[in-house]
């Protein structure tokens, strides 16, 4: 497997997230701390009981977003590697949705960068959830991205 | 500013001054996708056009859409971009929902 930057995993796929092996993966006998989140599927949303999620991705432009957080998290973070995995298609009550997985010398960095991991992941990746209920579904209310609000007309289209 | 149906009909003819025409892929996702009853066209506009006025040609075409242009921000080429970036052949274009990843 090609283990771009710092040996780190970024992926999406449509199986059962292996938590374990992707834990495993992160560590290191120079580090002394793993931080992991493990998102999963909650049985209820807005008080009303799920059946289950159907998640769908942007998949090229999510992928480059999940890479981006894993370079901002080795510039901001004292932290050795990181594992990101979103899963994708229908999932049951209490399966992985989400795993991130940070190894580091220490465990500060390790949980800053986690946090800001899941955090700026539910923020920019391009990745939609709909909510399936007994009498119908929604698409999840989800955050806007942040994204530039007009062009520099001066500056040449990158 | 985007090929009005008179201007494509003469594409559609053997006139060969096509110069002017781009052609962009158009992805959608989530509800948008349902709107549109696909999730990705490529589509023809005038070299030039704005991701604004790409917009503005689903609406025509979708009326639906209209109101969800507030809550959307765009893409192109994978990367956010702003509404008024100009849009050149190739180019993969998305109107992206509030995600709710995680």
């Amino acid at each position: 497997m090609a283990t771009p930057l710092h040996e780190d995993i970024y992926q999406l796929v449509r199986e059962p997230i292996n938590m374990a092996e992707l834990a495993r993966h992160v560590r290191a006998p120079e580090d002394g701390a793993t931080v992991t989140f493990d998102g999963f599927v909650r049985d209820h949303s807005h008080n009303r009981p799920t059946h289950y999620l159907d998640y769908e991705a942007y998949e090229s432009m999510a992928l480059a977003k999940m890479r981006e957080i894993g370079a901002q998290l080795h510039e901001k973070f004292a932290i050795h590697r990181v594992a990101m995995v979103h899963r994708l298609g229908r999932l049951e009550i209490g399966q992985t949705s989400v795993f991130i997985a940070v190894s580091a010398a220490h465990r500060n960095p390790a949980f800053d960068a986690c946090r800001f991991a899941i955090d700026t992941l539910k923020r920019t990746v391009p990745i939609w959830k709909k909510e399936y209920f007994e009498d119908g579904a929604v698409w999840a209310d989800g955050e806007l991205p942040p994204a530039p609000a007009a062009t520099s007309r001066a500056k040449p289209a990158s | 500013m985007l090929l009005a149906p008179s201007r494509r009909a003469g594409y559609n003819s053997f006139v060969p001054s096509v110069s002017q025409s781009i052609r962009v892929k158009v992805l959608f996702f989530g509800r948008l996708k349902e709107i549109a009853g696909r999730a990705e066209e490529v589509i023809e506009a005038v070299d030039g056009s704005t991701i604004e006025q790409l917009f503005s040609q689903y609406v025509t075409r979708l009326p639906e859409l209209a109101r969800y242009r507030s809550s959307l921000v765009a893409s192109r080429n994978q990367e956010f971009a702003a509404w008024d970036t100009a849009l050149h052949s190739g180019d993969e274009v998305a109107f992206l929902p509030p995600v709710s990843g995680g």
